[in-house]
């Protein structure tokens, strides 16, 4: 007697891993936006003051005194374009089961990320603000600290691809691909702050 | 139909020295199974709903006489504020989020839910940032409080309150969107659909919040420059816990009505398409939370300025009334198509809507301008009848799924009439301040207005009502904890139609 073949299923499963880091990004862009939101209103609402020019008018939000490292702000844009390619890359060697550039594409991603990380801790220090003086300076370290801590989190991401690969995983591409939209997202949360904060000011 | 999971898989019950009691406390703490994880923040819920009801009992009695006090005036701001703590992050959003939890594997024939530790660390930071934030009231921290570590300390129990529920809302919606076995969005049944745009909600608004308790907190502990104190707490972050936010953490309560319908008529939904709809058009309220504006409706000098000012009052406080609104039609409509008999679980679902729609209602009333209800005990009304709806939805929603689920089903008589009792202490704990409202009683406060006439009796009658919600909730914990020692009942709702 023969027995009926059982129904083939879907024939790509959607990743779990890929989905829910998708939510955990728009859930990290709708904090940033937030946050970015308040900055603009706070700036909207600041007094005004003369501009150095001596003649227009100008918000008094950002102080004469506090200068904005444009140099460092703008590396960090620069840098996160680095870490993209080479998230992108560590996808594209995983698709072909080629560890050593999967493992080599997740390390550079990882030290760029703390390279990131370090610009951000320098810039602080160029600036040498009280965070006590204004609310400027309040939120600017609360935003700018908010931004650290997602692109550690990004760090930490890339960290565990890395070990997941190195044990053996080559084929878990679904986390490659995740990992890499995670970069993805954290450049878009990066350009959105860049510009209003380090940008417009 | 749904899937029986036992939830006694994640657990090794093979022999050991461990005593039974450790051993069960042990497989709880290390629980990764939607049957538990789901079943804990019910229950965690179910405890706040009992903490709730005793705060609003008490500021009911405390408004009952302007001039007496029951309560040191010093703590009422803080009762106010852990009140609305507790209605919101203490059992709306848990209550809701712990049933989709809960019941979503089973509506997709999946055995969990995905990413199941993450559901399972989501439970423990809203109970760990739930009972920071309970202490910090208790030490006089929260809004208002006198106490700046104590306030620290409600920041922080805040904040973890909102990653873990972030964290719960992400599992749920992931499940929904990878465990469908092949079928599309729109097969699938309406009770996982609503738990999907509830959990996006989830995922997409809270995240806002935390950045401003990140604000609140940096400025609360330096120079208090930007935010002022702790008394501008709500100002800040009072969008979170009012309407229409609160639709987005209601919305799975519309799925359990649309499945309690036809399973009651034991028919199909003939608009089903109406529905998701309708379910989804609670998303929208996503864009009036995000923007943290209050949008009222004034009558203006110009036809145009008219115009300008009802736009997006209709956008962001009526457009929302438009989802319970759909659903609940469009589930009587299912019930004339079938053939009903009296359910439990569709009695609970309809009226906890219901109550629902009137809190929204409520809340759209408030921003007309000419009513002169923003300020008054209207809103608290509002935000009431919202939770205490969710807290019947939840009811009818155990009925609904508890048999499928852990395989004991709840009897139908003690739950339709708990339900009714429910529908009762809803009403006494929020319509008198609707009626309050509209006699110019202010809200969050326990003076300053005429106690005179009907408000005297309103603010009594209102903690009666919270102290019988109270009864309610006791008497469900009691009947489930019955149902699950005695003889095992039949499961009306396993045999009914698919959604």
């Amino acid at each position: 007697m023969s027995v009926p073949a059982l129904s083939a299923g879907p024939s790509r499963r959607t990743s779990t891993v890929f989905v829910a880091t998708s939510f955990v990004a728009a859930g990290a862009a709708s904090l940033m936006g937030g946050m970015l939101a308040m900055w603009l209103d706070f700036r909207a609402k600041a007094p005004t003051r003369i501009a150095s020019d001596g003649v227009s008018i100008i918000k008094d939000w950002l102080k004469k005194d506090i200068a904005i490292p444009e140099v460092a702000a703008t590396t960090m844009m620069f840098t996160f374009v680095i870490a993209c390619v080479m998230a992108q890359w560590a996808v594209y060697s995983g698709r072909r089961n080629d560890k050593s550039h999967t493992t080599l594409a997740l390390a550079v991603t990882l030290f760029t990320g703390l390279a990131l990380l370090n610009v951000q801790a320098a810039l602080w220090m160029q600036m040498d603000i009280v965070l006590r003086d204004d609310a400027y300076q309040t939120m600017f370290y609360t935003i700018t600290g908010m931004m650290f801590a997602i692109i550690a989190s990004a760090v930490v991401y890339s960290l565990v691809a890395m070990f997941r690969v190195l044990a053996g995983r080559t084929n878990d591409n679904d986390v490659l691909a995740a990992h890499a939209l995670y970069w993805y997202a954290t450049y878009g949360i990066f350009t959105a702050l860049w510009f209003v904060v380090y940008v417009q000011k | 139909m749904t899937t029986a999971v036992d939830s006694r898989v994640s657990g090794s019950a093979g022999s050991s020295s461990v005593p039974a009691p450790f051993a069960a406390l042990g497989r709880w703490l290390t629980a990764a199974d939607h049957v538990r994880v789901g079943a804990s923040l019910v229950a965690g819920a179910f405890v706040w709903a009992i903490i709730a009801g005793v705060v609003g009992a008490v500021l009911g009695f405390e408004r009952l006489d302007a001039g007496s006090a029951l309560v040191d005036s010093d703590a009422l701001t803080q009762l106010f504020s852990a009140q609305r703590f507790a209605l919101v992050f203490g059992v709306l959003a848990p209550l809701m989020l712990g049933v989709s939890v809960l019941t979503v594997p089973g509506q997709l024939h999946a055995s969990n839910v995905s990413l199941p530790r993450l559901a399972a660390f989501g439970w423990w930071a809203w109970l760990a940032g739930s009972i920071v934030a309970l202490v910090s009231y208790l030490g006089n921290g929260g809004p208002g409080g006198g106490d700046e570590r104590y306030v620290e300390t409600y920041l922080l129990g805040l904040a973890l309150v909102i990653v873990g529920l972030v964290a719960v809302s992400v599992s749920v919606a992931t499940t929904v969107l990878t465990r469908r076995n092949g079928r599309r969005l729109a097969e699938i049944p309406v009770g996982a659909f609503a738990a999907l745009v509830s959990s996006i909600g989830v995922a997409l608004t809270l995240p806002v919040g935390l950045g401003t308790v990140a604000y609140l907190w940096v400025d609360f502990v330096n120079a208090r420059v930007a935010f002022g104190g702790a008394d501008l707490f709500d100002s800040w972050l009072g969008w979170l816990m009012r309407e229409p936010q609160t639709l987005v953490l209601a919305a799975p309560a519309l799925g359990i009505l649309a499945d309690a319908a036809v399973r009651t008529a034991r028919s199909r939904q003939p608009l089903r398409g109406a529905v998701l709809v309708g379910v989804g058009v609670a998303a929208t309220v996503v864009f009036s939370s995000v923007t943290q504006q209050v949008h009222v409706f004034e009558v203006g000098k110009t036809p145009f300025e008219t115009v300008q000012s009802f736009v997006p009052f209709a956008l962001f406080n009526l457009l929302p009334l438009l989802a319970p609104l759909i659903v609940i039609l469009l589930s009587l409509l299912a019930l004339k198509a079938g053939t009903p008999a009296l359910s439990a679980a569709f009695v609970a679902a309809f009226l906890g809507a219901g109550m629902q729609f009137t809190g929204l209602v409520g809340s759209a009333a408030m921003h007309v301008d000419s009513l002169g209800l923003v300020g008054t005990t209207f809103g608290e009304a509002a935000l009431v009848y919202v939770v205490y709806g969710a807290v019947l939805s939840a009811i009818g929603a155990l009925a609904l799924h508890l048999g499928s689920v852990t395989g004991r089903a709840l009897p139908d008589t003690p739950v339709l009439l708990l339900s009714l009792v429910g529908f009762i202490a809803t009403v006494l704990s929020s319509l008198p301040h609707y009626i309050a409202g509209f006699l110019d009683q202010p809200a969050a406060t326990a003076v300053g207005y005429d106690d005179s006439g009907f408000v005297g009796i309103a603010n009594a009658i209102v903690g009666l009502g919270h102290a019988l919600m109270v009864v309610v909730v006791l008497a469900f914990a009691g009947l489930f904890a019955k149902s699950r020692r005695g003889d095992a009942v039949a499961d009306r709702y396993t045999q009914g139609a698919g959604a």
